[in-house]
């Protein structure tokens, strides 16, 4: 088996073996879901419901003219109690629609609505759209803004990489859904005319590697390319490296490549948008940590608080721990329990306090050089994070500092345990408010 | 209400600290000062004990001065004394090494910024900077005369160094003396099997990359040669094995690239060669001094381009298409 992969990067613990055996399991649905109407890296949604309405499930609940933008559907059925700014997983107050449950089931009924052999492709691309399907990998691009590419696009490269400690919720789809995920391949194949389809896969998955090698041996248009363990290989950027063998130059759109890349749990949410017109109102989340009572991999609705996973999960005493949404090299630290799961929440990764490391001082760069060897981009992160402290803008702007893809390792690997990515952060920003000026 | 901790990510963070680092150096050095403790005795452990005092002094002091916090757990000013005391030999008398530890950790570390914005090796121009004014040592040895301890007696204090004996061509040590152990010049010179122990731990521990040191002896080797000494000597005897290892390799004042490394090494490798070729004087300080200065032009003359900036006719390009 040849195995690809990029120059660069590093190997981190994977901590994958609390959940990795774990089938998806549906969690109980919570008595009250918080549903952010800003969850996608597009413009936010309009509230389309007030104070004491009744919603179904699957009911569109925010929506937005704008093209860039996907909206929002009820995940639970009940009385709207509130639409008011509440404290979302961004760590700000954000316009959020509160529902209440009612008594009766709240799972979505899936009822074939569409052929997926003969839906047009017209009629996929807006079932993606009003499905409000986005990024579900942690970018939380729009998807449907993707399925109509300008120039011809010859490989839809299938992000099935997981490259992030603690994360099974891609693995667990890869195994236990292959069949719907190669059907939702085929479809996303046909909307953007591509002639092959590619699922990047870590080859510390061989049983999900072998799931969709036993449905796609009768197709000579897709092809599993096994991938070597190394954290950013799900990155977009060093996933078409890799896979495809394309450099990816700076501000290259996906579709100027020849190659559009989409997580697998997109891929399958879309599937269903489309077949069942079941919008994206739930996902698998991997709920994970060693102090965690029941890890697993759960299918959780968008909108649910925190304290009921803390609560269905067995999460016990939280103590100077901290709770991450997403993955724990870029996901966000949670302060608050009432915070939600978004429809890019990948995993609920509860870090207790012997593995919180990053609260200590952090001295001067000591010019190590690891970050070097480790930047996937090939940039100094030492001398970003010099120049980035310091405030100097051209300096920094010509080491780069805009490439940087906030992956995390150089933080990672610092030494002098410098928030070097916290530091690119907040000053780039201000060096591309400076290029702009000129 | 439970305590969350709630700072930016990522959220895991490698086991590995500047502490840890500095202290596996230390660590590493301890079979090589062990040796010198057999040869020397009291001598060695009362130089090496003045050198560590004054570094720890002299941090303390000079961060005090300028309203820093101390840093001593960072172990980097213990490590500076080490390697200071372990370039003089051990019957060197105390006000030399006291003042050399005192530049390096006091001028040469802390005035420059502290730990990390050094551009010299402290412990290397510490060491220099008490050949460069023979005259006010030689007036302190007249004043201090007194104050130096009776600790026994060396018996090899009195020869030539190896290195002078090298340079008339009378080495009366066999190779495996010369790899093993053999007594004369500075502390850090007597065991390049020790040494060499010292840097297998810290090569699998990874604080070095084995680029500048093989490059450095490896030049120095073959360019003995041309210079019509014996090649084993050659490497084997002065301060090659301690600088190649033990200074060159200084995080700080060293290259970060590969490529920079390997064109570091090789120049302190000329460098060294030419420096003895002058005379019986070890040249292996002032090489990696002088190389220390053009680390930032090495750097900014390896720099590699962006993964963003991606240009196929690079040896990288060509490498990653193919694999």
């Amino acid at each position: 088996m040849e195995v690809k992969t990029f120059e660069g990067g590093a190997h981190i613990p994977h901590y994958k073996s609390f959940t990795e055996d774990k089938p998806i399991e549906r969690m109980a649905a919570p008595s009250e879901v918080i549903i952010p109407l800003h969850q996608t890296s597009g413009a936010p949604c309009e509230p389309l419901v007030k104070e004491g309405d009744k919603v179904k499930i699957g009911q569109k609940i925010g929506d937005c003219e704008e093209f860039f933008s996907a909206p929002v559907h009820a995940s639970i059925s009940g009385t709207v109690k509130a639409v008011e700014p509440r404290m979302t997983y961004t760590g700000k107050e954000d316009q959020c629609v509160v529902i209440e449950a009612d008594d009766g089931p709240q799972e979505f009924e899936m009822k074939q609505v569409r052929d997926p052999d003969t839906v047009s492709v017209d009629e996929y691309r807006k079932c993606v759209r009003e499905g409000g399907v986005a990024g579900m990998g942690g970018a939380a691009l729009p998807t449907h803004v993707q399925t109509a590419p300008r120039q011809p696009v010859d490989t839809l490269l299938l992000n099935g990489a997981e490259c992030e400690p603690f994360l099974t919720c891609d693995h667990r789809l890869m195994l236990e859904r292959a069949a719907d995920l190669v059907k939702g391949a085929e479809l996303k194949m046909k909307s953007i005319g591509a002639r092959r389809t590619l699922f990047g896969i870590e080859v510390n998955k061989p049983d999900a590697i072998e799931a969709v090698n036993e449905q796609i041996k009768d197709r000579d248009d897709m092809e599993v390319v096994p991938l070597a363990v190394k954290y950013p290989q799900g990155f977009k950027s060093h996933l078409i490296k890799a896979a495809t063998g394309r450099d990816v130059p700076r501000g290259a759109r996906s579709a100027e490549l020849g190659c559009i890349v989409r997580n697998v749990g997109t891929t399958v949410a879309a599937y269903e948008a489309t077949v069942y017109d079941k919008p994206l109102i739930e996902r698998i989340v991997t709920v994970s940590g060693p102090k965690v009572g029941k890890p697993g991999n759960y299918i959780i609705k968008i909108g649910t608080p925190l304290y009921h996973i803390v609560e269905q999960c067995d999460i016990g005493d939280l103590e100077g721990c901290k709770i991450v949404l997403g993955g724990p090299m870029t996901g966000l630290a949670q302060s608050d329990l009432n915070s939600s799961v978004v429809k890019s929440s990948t995993g609920v990764i509860v870090l207790p306090p012997e593995m919180v490391r990053d609260t200590m001082e952090y001295m001067d760069c000591v010019r190590c050089g690891k970050c070097v060897d480790h930047c996937p981009m090939f940039l100094y992160p030492s001398e970003i994070s010099i120049y980035a402290e310091a405030e100097m803008h051209e300096e920094a702007n010509e080491w780069n500092i805009l490439d940087c893809i906030e992956c995390g390792i150089c933080s990672y690997v610092c030494p002098s345990h410098r928030p070097i990515v916290h530091m690119v952060q907040r000053f780039s920003p201000e060096v591309e408010k400076m290029i702009k000026k000129r | 209400m439970t305590r969350l901790i709630n700072t930016p990510g990522p959220h895991l963070k490698a086991e590995e600290s500047v502490s840890r680092a500095m202290l596996d150096v230390i660590i590493a050095l301890v079979p090589v000062s062990i040796v010198a403790l057999v040869f020397y005795g009291w001598y060695a452990l009362f130089t090496i004990g003045v050198c560590v005092l004054t570094a720890i002094i002299t941090e303390l002091a000079f961060r005090k001065a300028m309203g820093k916090p101390p840093s001593i757990s960072d172990c980097s000013a213990i490590l500076t004394g080490l390697l200071v005391a372990l370039c003089f030999p051990a019957t060197v008398v105390w006000w030399k090494v006291a003042i050399a530890t005192f530049v390096a950790v006091g001028i040469v570390k802390e005035l420059m910024g502290g730990l990390g914005w050094n551009i010299f090796n402290p412990a290397l121009l510490g060491r220099v900077s008490v050949i460069l004014v023979p005259a006010f040592f030689g007036w302190l040895n007249v004043h201090l005369g007194g104050l130096q301890p009776y600790l026994g007696t060396v018996d090899v204090t009195t020869q030539a160094t190896p290195l002078a004996l090298l340079h008339m061509g009378e080495v009366p040590f066999g190779y495996g003396e010369l790899i093993a152990a053999f007594p004369g010049g500075a502390m850090g010179e007597v065991s390049p099997l020790a040494l060499l122990i010292g840097a297998a731990y810290l090569l699998y521990k990874k604080h070095i990359d084995w680029r500048i040191p093989v490059s450095i002896i490896v030049t120095a080797f073959v360019l003995s040669i041309l210079v019509g000494a014996n090649p084993l000597q050659y490497v084997l005897i002065g301060g090659i094995f301690l600088g190649a290892f033990f200074m060159a390799t200084d995080w700080v004042t060293s290259p970060m690239t590969d490529k920079g490394k390997l064109i570091f090494g090789i120049a302190i490798g000329v460098l060294i060669v030419v420096f003895r070729s002058i005379g019986p004087v070890e040249g292996v300080a002032f090489s990696i001094l002088i190389m220390n200065a053009f680390v930032p032009l090495i750097d900014k003359a390896t720099r590699r381009p962006s993964f963003s900036d991606p240009r196929p006719t690079t040896a990288t390009a060509g490498k990653e298409a193919s694999g």
